[in-house]
């Protein structure tokens, strides 16, 4: 059986240099122009702190719920993702209103929406990101590799302490 | 768009039932000037009690012209089992099709229609079923997003059915307005008023029960309700929807009753319920805000954190610079 994988963002690694951004809207459109990227950088840059916002592809997604033509879909033999099909999407923008991270994106110059589809298995983020603040992981070991960072973390805070 | 058509699709719908209800209680209409056309003479006296699937086609289109790519709108119909968009799309089909036909068989006069018979009674009970539904799926449609807690509740679809009832009714009434289409059962257009100020209380009752139980239910529904009552959309509220759409109709309406119904009252009363209908509309759309995630509630904390941390720094700097000054 396929392993599943999912993005894991670390925000704490996250520069806000918006490379992601770049490289995948490159990916995708063919353009460097970040507003049409799949992924988007939330920015507080009074207290530098980034988050870079990708598809979650959840269990149970309302953005399928609500797709009015089934072009939202999931698709189990690849990564169990969940991407929209442009060529059945109306641009009615109801599965941008039930997301609750607010994720696809209405792309202004096609008309429809858009969303992370994991590069077809080569995520772009993961790929350019220099710091490894998105990484492309099995979904199982996950809350494993999450673990093992944050108590590296503490022993090497524990070690300042000494 | 979507406050337009939420507007129309529940007033048009709101004024078939009415009407409709009107013919099945036997109240007696007043032959209206007749007209001719291709050598038919029309029946022009139930136009003003039966044009609400007219309302509800025009409000169809301003869904269509919201869309990205116009002419995939025939789309929207292929996810019935779960979307509402799509479960709407052949609502208000059915509705518009058949409210159509019986508005066409209510003017034409063809005699092989067979106008008078009691078969008819069949597509209107299922012509007002699916205006009921129409009615209450505009406030459903709003309530298909969970993530907004303003919306996410079974009282939403309940407020928009009264008010469609009740702005409806007045739609019937200002349209008879000086045509004397009620001078044959004047009782009639008393009992509409009466109705509509019941309407009205009604509608006052679960717009407190719908903002009272949305207040409490997040912090999210909290903040809507005071964006709504207290904040930015306070005019659009107290304003449009208390006002125009509440108040100002059920004084005017009882002055009128008590007063022999006079005509200026009337068509006064009825110009704000109708605003207020819409105000009650682009207020409840405006005032969503989405529910918080944890992630965001993790960002909020950390972003907290980091401001006193920077705070925190800032003052350890200015004390040493006053330190070495």
């Amino acid at each position: 059986m396929q392993e599943e994988k999912v993005l894991v963002v670390d925000q704490q690694k996250c520069t806000g240099c918006r490379l992601c951004e770049l490289v995948c809207s490159v990916f995708h459109t063919g353009t460097s122009n970040p507003s049409r990227s799949r992924v988007k950088v939330v920015k507080w840059e009074d207290v530098g702190l980034y988050l870079p916002m990708a598809c979650n592809h959840c269990e149970k997604p309302y953005c399928v719920e609500v797709c009015p033509t089934k072009a939202c879909h999931r698709e189990p033999e690849n990564n169990n993702r969940v991407t929209i099909d442009k060529k059945l999407c109306i641009g009615c923008r109801t599965c941008i209103i039930a997301c609750p991270f607010g994720h696809p994106f209405f792309d202004v110059q096609e008309r429809v929406t858009v969303k992370c589809d994991f590069c077809d298995g080569d995520p772009q983020c993961v790929r350019f990101c220099d710091v490894k603040a998105i990484s492309f992981t099995d979904a199982e070991k996950t809350n494993l590799t999450r673990k093992r960072e944050a108590f590296l973390r503490y022993a090497e805070s524990m070690k300042h302490i000494r | 768009m979507i406050a337009i058509y939420l507007y129309l699709a529940g007033m048009g719908a709101g004024s078939f039932v009415i009407g409709t209800l009107m013919g099945w209680l036997g109240v007696k209409l007043n032959p209206l000037p007749s007209l001719s056309l291709l050598g038919y003479t029309l029946n022009l006296s139930k136009v003003p009690v039966l044009w609400g699937p007219i309302l509800v086609a025009i409000g169809a289109p301003f869904l269509i012209l919201d869309l990205g790519i116009k002419w995939r709108f025939m789309y929207a119909c292929l996810n019935p089992r779960t979307s509402w968009v799509a479960r709407g799309f052949l609502i208000l089909s059915t509705f518009i099709i058949f409210g159509l036909a019986l508005f066409v068989k209510s003017i034409l006069p063809l005699e092989w229609v067979h106008g008078e018979s009691s078969l008819w009674r069949i597509p209107e009970i299922i012509a007002v079923f699916f205006a009921l539904a129409t009615a209450v799926y505009t406030g459903i449609l709003l309530k298909a997003t969970k993530s907004v807690p303003l919306w996410n509740t079974y009282v939403l679809p309940v407020l928009f059915l009264v008010s469609a009832l009740s702005t409806g009714s007045m739609a019937i009434i200002l349209s008879t307005l000086g045509t004397g289409l009620f001078s044959l059962d004047s009782a009639a257009l008393r009992a509409l008023m009466v109705a509509v100020q019941i309407l009205v209380v009604i509608e006052g009752i679960v717009l407190y029960l719908y903002l009272s139980g949305r207040s409490r239910v997040s912090e999210q529904g909290r903040d809507s309700v005071h964006l709504l009552l207290l904040g930015e959309k306070k005019f659009f509220f107290w304003g449009g929807d208390i006002l125009l759409g509440l108040v100002l109709p059920f004084v005017l309406v009882s002055i009128a009753v008590f007063s022999g119904g006079n005509m200026l009252l009337i068509f006064l009363s009825g110009l704000t319920l109708l605003c207020g209908g819409f105000f009650l509309r682009v207020g409840v759309l405006h005032a969503g805000i989405k529910e918080q995630i944890p992630m965001h509630r993790l960002m909020e904390i950390q972003y907290n954190a980091m401001v006193e941390r920077t705070k925190a720094l800032r003052g350890l700097k200015s004390g040493e610079t006053r330190e070495i000054q």
